[in-house]
Parts: structure tokens; sequence; C-alpha cells
């Protein structure tokens, strides 16, 4: 059986390292383990092995049991038209316009893209674990409505929307006499805008069962896999880890535990400033007792109120960029709960 | 990044000088509010401080003041029907969704309401399109008034009296990438005057030289180990790596980090210090 792990939270809270940090440690334990990234670090990405966007999944050069994949999520995005659509019909989406934009700016696309392409490896069954570092576009919360809002963008909603009325033929754009509404959209935006729109509409629902039965099968993943929320202390990230904790559990499943990232010692919250410290020795101890402070307040109201299963990760001094500092980084974490995320008799 | 605070910040500073301000949040899910304390924003501007308005743009409603300041037309039953239209049109192609968010925020400026109008917007890997979304509408619709619309918001957005973009990043690796791509991309594409920089979050240099970093074997009696002497390793290699990345993406303002337990109203009005000195 493939586990899926989704790693989600806001940007730059270190989400892509610890999805690659655990997937090197799952690969150590002896799974199987295929890491599903976009974007990452330059530095993270030749750590990883993969230097190339590609869907390919490319097995790790010195890690035996791990491979990693890069995603690229405008070709997914063309996959949805090639596979779902008549070969005429793809090739007249592929060329058209909107579609292009669509792909590079629907906010669901890439979320769409990533989640659908993360289902594919998951049901390939090659892999004990794969770990899903998800894209941050539009609030990570979009990986998990994406299917459904697809389905919703294909399935001509939208076009009943414009006509106002039940699902047109293409003549019901070239008669306007009867169309008040059509004729004042049309002083705004221009005569042929809405046909041009309607006509990619028309085109894009050819898709609609073959993507609503695909969105089908990728909630079943997403449902059936484990999450975990990373953030820092810092307000932002953790809104939007609050909001991963509301939302998920109807759209997906309770995160197993919130992950904060670059947490300090509890030995810092109460430090001895050395005698005849100088004067920027005392600000400095106190600015950062003050920080360490800060996150614990912040950790435990979360755990409070949320009901969270919090875990730590030291504040790496630099980026870490290589195999051996990522392994370390998972090492040095406390509060992860390994097991019920699938790990093998990790302590 | 600390976009919202910032932006709150520079808010609180006109405010303080004498002029009237609004404040505008972009995003459904931003920080703006957070920093004055006063729940969720509407899209009604309210008055935060005397002299100091706050919105939120929520698209649905931007939409229909649209429509009903552009269709002056008696008895016209299917408004409702025209802003789904619109609504529908705006998943579609993109540009028209943010034309209807830019096209809001530009009006305000156009009025005379406001001296100046600060709009918390989305992250800097959004902002493109946003800032694009005039252009990409003379690009979509040939004919048409949205489209003699957009031609004065290009125009708005280019004009450096009218409008001033400041980029917020922070001296680490990811922002700084995300940063260094927008600028070069605002630089090809000449939609609005240079960006001013700000980077947020900014260590001070440790000059101390009784710390054990990098202290020979058997360093003095008295160095600080244990968490002091952690504290003090930290803050170097954090510095230090801030550096590198200030020299990547040399910002225009440097606003030092922010040590400790503060509300989000503190946080604002302590930016707005930090922006009086820098200015």
């Amino acid at each position: 059986m493939t586990r899926t792990l989704l790693v989600t939270g806001a940007g730059g809270v270190g989400k892509t390292t610890i999805a690659a940090g655990t997937a090197i440690a799952a690969a150590r334990k002896g799974l199987r383990t295929l890491v599903v990234t976009v974007d990452p670090a330059r530095r993270l990405a030749s750590a990883l092995g993969i230097e190339s966007l590609g869907d390919e999944p490319q097995p790790h050069s010195e890690e035996p049991l791990l491979w990693a994949a890069m995603l690229d999520s405008s070709a997914s995005w063309r996959a949805v038209a090639t596979r779902h659509a008549d070969p005429e019909v793809a090739v007249r989406l592929a060329e058209n316009e909107f579609f292009q934009a669509a792909s590079e700016h629907f906010p669901a696309s890439q979320a769409y893209a990533a989640a659908d392409q993360a289902a594919t490896f998951v049901q390939a069954r090659a892999w004990d674990l794969v770990v899903v570092d998800t894209p941050p576009s539009g609030g990570g919360i979009d990986f998990f409505t994406a299917p459904a809002r697809m389905a919703d963008l294909v399935g001509g909603r939208l076009l009943r929307w414009i006509t106002g009325g039940p699902l047109p033929g293409r003549r019901f754009f070239y008669d306007r006499a009867g169309r008040p509404m059509l004729r004042v959209a049309d002083s705004i935006l221009g005569s042929d805008l809405l046909e041009r729109v309607a006509e990619f509409l028309l085109d894009l629902r050819t898709t609609y069962d073959g993507v609503a039965r695909r969105g089908r099968e990728i909630e079943m993943v997403l449902r059936e896999a484990s999450i975990l929320v990373i953030t820092t202390a810092d307000p932002a990230p953790v809104r939007e880890a609050v909001r991963f904790y509301r939302e998920l559990p109807r759209l997906a499943s309770t995160p197993e535990a919130v992950i904060f990232n670059r947490a300090l010692p509890k030995s810092w919250l109460d430090p001895t400033i050395p005698a005849g410290a100088s004067p920027e020795m005392q600000h400095l101890v106190e600015g950062w007792s003050a920080e360490a402070i800060r996150q614990i307040d912040t950790r435990e109201e979360f755990s409070a109120r949320y009901g969270a299963q919090v875990a730590t990760i030291p504040w790496s001094p630099s980026p870490l960029n290589d195999l051996e500092g990522l392994a370390g980084l998972m090492a040095d974490s406390s509060g992860i709960p390994w097991k019920s995320i699938g790990f093998p008799d990790v302590t | 990044m600390g976009k919202s605070a910032v932006a709150a910040g520079l808010a609180l500073l006109a405010q303080r000088h004498g002029l009237r301000v609004l404040a505008v949040e972009m995003r459904s899910a931003g920080g703006l509010s957070t920093h004055f304390s006063t729940g969720p924003l509407d899209f009604e501007p309210r008055e935060m401080r005397p002299g100091l308005h706050a919105m939120r743009v929520v698209r649905s409603e931007a939409l229909l003041e649209y429509l009903s300041l552009q269709l002056r037309l008696p008895g016209i039953g299917r408004f409702g029907a025209v802003a789904r239209a619109f609504d529908a049109l705006a998943t579609a192609a993109p540009a028209i969704r943010e034309i209807i968010t830019m096209g809001k925020i530009l009006w305000e400026v156009k009025e005379d309401r406001w001296d100046l109008v600060v709009a918390d917007a989305p992250p800097t890997g959004q902002i493109g399109s946003y800032l694009r979304a005039p252009l990409s509408i003379t690009e979509l619709v040939p004919t048409g008034r949205i489209r003699s619309q957009s031609e004065w918001m290009r125009e708005t957005l280019r004009d450096p009296k009218l409008t001033q973009l400041a980029v917020v990043t922070m001296p680490e690796e990811l922002p700084s990438t995300e940063t260094s791509e927008t600028l070069a991309w605002l630089e090809q594409q000449q939609l609005v005057h240079d960006p001013v920089v700000i980077a947020n979050r900014v260590l001070g240099e440790l000059v101390d030289t009784s710390t054990p970093e990098g202290a020979p074997e058997g360093a003095p009696q008295g160095a600080p180990g244990g968490a002091v002497g952690e504290m003090t390793s930290l803050h170097r290699s954090l510095w230090s790596e801030q550096q590198h990345w200030l020299k990547e993406v040399p910002p225009d303002l440097s606003i030092p980090y922010m040590f400790g337990l503060f509300t989000p109203g503190e946080v604002a009005a302590h930016m707005c210090d930090e922006l009086e000195a820098l200015a």
C-alpha cells in the first residue's frame, strides 16, 4: 500500500525543506519514498538531485530508496485537455487564448495540476510513501478544493451564468435581439468577448465527465492522506495554519500535527546574562529570550485552541541544502507523530 | 514578509502627518485589519483613526458598484444576470478578475476624497497579474468601455506622482529570489515607476568581543556558554546569511528585526516609527 503525506502551510516557512527532510528520513527507515515538490529553491533541488522540471520521478544518486519529482503545472494542465477531450477539441483548446490564460492564472490551476499529478504517483503503487510539498499559491487550501473547483469550471455553471439560462448551443450568441443583458455586457466588454469566452467554455465542457471522475479519484487520495501543517510562530503563517485546522477536517482529514519550524530552545526562556556583559550583549539576550517566550505562548495557544499535536523543528542558522543537514534537521525535531504518518519504529 | 504591517505603518505615518488616508485590503485572508484592531474590514471604508479609513475590496461588491455606475439604464431587471456573467468571465478570463479589484482601488485614487491610498497587495509572486491587468485587458478586448477605462488605469499606474510600488522582502533565500525575479520583470515591463524595496526583519550586527564565536581553545573565563552562547552563535550565523541576501537584493529601506511579543497594533505603531525615522 502506498501512504501519502501532504506537507502544507504558508509560503516561506520551510515546507519544502521539511518535506525533503521527512522523505530522506523515510527512505533511511527502509521506505521506498517519493518526494514531490513545486518550485523548490535551487540549492534544495540540487540536494534532492532534481536539476530540471519534469513530472517523471528521478531516483536519487546517493540515497537508494529516494525518488524526487518537481512538478510542471502548465504541462499537467495541458494533459487535462489531451486526456479528457476529443483530439480535435484538445488541439483547439491548447491554442485557445483563454485556455492558456486559465492554465497560468486560474487560482486552482496550479493546485489542481499538483493534486492530479500527486494522485497519479500514489495510484502507481510503486512507492511505500509519497511526500507531497503542496504549492502555496492562493493559500495552500486551494490544493484541497482544486478538484471540485475544476469540475465547476468545466461543468458549465459559468456558461449558464453568462447566458442567464439553460445551456445554450453555439447559435445562442449570435442572437442579440432578445437578450438585452448581452447587449449591456457588449457595451462594456466589446462585442465578441462573451462569445469567445463562451466558445472556450463550450469546448472545455466536453472534458467535464473525465474531469469530474478524475476529481473524485483525487479527492479520495487526499482524504486518505496524512497531513502535516508547517508554520513558524509569526502571525501571518499562524493565521494560515489556523485556517488549515478549521477547514481540513471537512475537506480532507484532521492534520496529524502542526510543526513549528524555527523553534528556539527552552533554555532561552530565562537565560543568565553573564556578569559584565556589554549593553549590546544584554540587549541581544533580552531580545532572543523574548522571542523564545513568544514562540512558546503561540504554540501553547495553538495546541489549547485546536487540540493540535504540536511539534517543533529547531531554528537552523543557515539553509539546509544537503542530505545530511536535512536528515539532521528531522533528527533534532520533537513531537512529530511518526507512527501515524506511516513510519516504522521511529522514536 | 510583513507586507500588511508595512502597509499599516505607512498608513499610520501619513495619518500622523495630517493626510487623509485610505488603507485597502486586497486579499480576503489578509492581515491588514489586525493591525488596526477593529475586526474584519468591509467594502465600505470605515474610519479607524481620525483621518484614516480602511476597507477591503470585495470583488462581487466592486463589480456591482462598477456596473451601477456604468449602466444607468432605468428598470434594468437583469442587473444580477450581468453581474453573474461578469463573474463567470472573471473566472475564465483572469485579467477581468484583476481589473475589477485594481479598478476599484484606482478609482479611489482618482477621487478627491483621499490624499493617499495604501493598498496591502497580494504577495510578490502574484502582483504581476494585477499590475498588468489594464494592459492585458487592452490585449483581450478590442473595443468596449472597459478598454478605454483601462487606458487611464495604465497611466495612473505609470505616473510616479500618482503611484509608488513598495516591494517588501526579507533577507532570506526564498523571498530574495522571488523579489529579484519580480524586480527584473518589472524593469522589463515598465508598468510602474521603479519600486522601493523594503527589507524587513533585518538583524543588527553583534559587536561584542567577549563572545566565544571563533575564540581559540581555552577561551578566557567568563565567556558566555549555554543559552547565551547559543544565542550569540545563532544571531551571528543569521546575520551573515542576511548580509549575503542584502547584497544580492539591495534594499532602499531596512526595517530592524522586532524581537519579542507584540500585538499587531503595536507592530504597526512600531513600523510607523521606524519608517518615520528612515524617511
